[in-house]
């Protein structure tokens, strides 16, 4: 079917231009009202703190980022190597299959224990435990100055993954 | 023919207004996580993500409602504004996908399991923009036929 504009005055149009202004500014006051009735813990405030968001910040260090369904891929793909920048201690408790752990404060001591599964372009997704944990950055940011060229951030971590129904892995360092 | 560019007509109105309607429930019903995934765009200012979080999904349900059941003016309003979202959409995602963001374009989930954006989201949207412009002109040929009301003496 062709879609062809007819010929109308121009007042059709500006009529068409008022229906679109009270539409938009209807729809404007209803989301505006129904947030503000929104109890205080889920109303969005007018202007969000994304500025300090974990993801501006791996997107201003140019630190690539993904997400759930990436970080499935790359727990598959044998190809990748995965770290874990938490404590050593809730790693045991917990972490992603086949994940390493490489706490960011202990990086430059332990980093040589993985020399001879490491290239310098091996595939890396590092995470952390969660949205406000700013480790894995700090890791990602830290393999790449080592010359690391494929560094990915996972940084819904490993509270995103339990909560998606992720396996977990108890225990020590494969 | 007349008939059959009806049934087109309104085919595509339930359609454009379905998917209006379905994809500002996820958005209404969890602003949060749809202001992070407008945020994971990267086109706005931080300023502006959550004013567009609040009120994107309720554009969406009144345009939906428009183009179901209000007359012909309004339909076409709700068409125009329609059209006009999914082509910034199409743009947004499409800037996505050569930026190489994996993320999920927040159309009718804002879960973290939510599949990401690929060249099929390009592809509906494409038909949607069709179908949102033939519902349109529609409309807007209807509204123009009928003379506006006149002002009580």
């Amino acid at each position: 079917m062709r879609v062809t504009m007819p010929a109308v005055e121009r007042g059709e149009w500006l009529r068409l231009a008022g229906a679109c202004a009270g539409l938009l500014g209807l729809a404007s006051a209803l989301g505006i009202a129904v947030n503000m009735l929104h109890p205080a813990p889920t109303r969005l405030p007018w202007v969000g703190d994304w500025d300090h968001h974990i993801e501006t910040k791996a997107f201003r260090a140019g630190i690539p980022v993904t997400f759930l369904a990436g970080a499935r891929e790359r727990v598959t793909d044998l190809a990748v190597a995965i770290f874990d920048a938490r404590l050593p201690e809730q790693y045991a408790a917990g972490h992603l299959p086949r994940a390493l752990n490489l706490p960011v404060g202990e990086a430059d001591e332990r980093l040589g224990a993985f020399a001879d599964r490491l290239t310098m372009e091996t595939p890396i997704m590092v995470y952390c435990g969660g949205a406000d944990c700013a480790d894995a950055l700090d890791l990602a940011v830290k393999l790449r100055e080592y010359g690391f060229t494929d560094v990915t951030l996972y940084p819904g971590g490993y509270a995103e993954w339990i909560e998606y129904g992720g396996k977990s892995v108890a225990g020590g360092q494969p | 023919m007349i008939g059959i560019r009806r049934a087109y007509v309104w085919a595509a109105r339930l359609a454009v207004a379905a998917i209006f309607l379905g994809a500002c429930i996820a958005k209404i019903r969890d602003p949060e996580s749809f202001a992070l995934a407008v945020h994971r765009y990267r086109l706005l200012p931080g300023e502006w993500v959550n004013l567009l979080a609040m009120v994107l999904p309720w554009i969406e349900l009144t345009c939906g409602l428009a183009l179901l059941a209000a007359p012909a003016r309004w339909r076409a309003a709700g068409a125009a504004i329609g059209f006009g979202m999914l082509a910034v959409f199409t743009g947004a995602i499409s800037l996505n996908l050569v930026r190489g963001i994996e993320a999920s374009c927040g159309c009718f989930s804002t879960r973290a399991d939510a599949a990401v954006s690929d060249g099929w989201n390009l592809v509906r949207n494409g038909a949607l923009l069709w179908l949102a412009a033939a519902v349109f002109v529609e409309a807007f040929r209807s509204a123009a036929a009928r003379p506006p009301p006149r002002a009580p003496l």
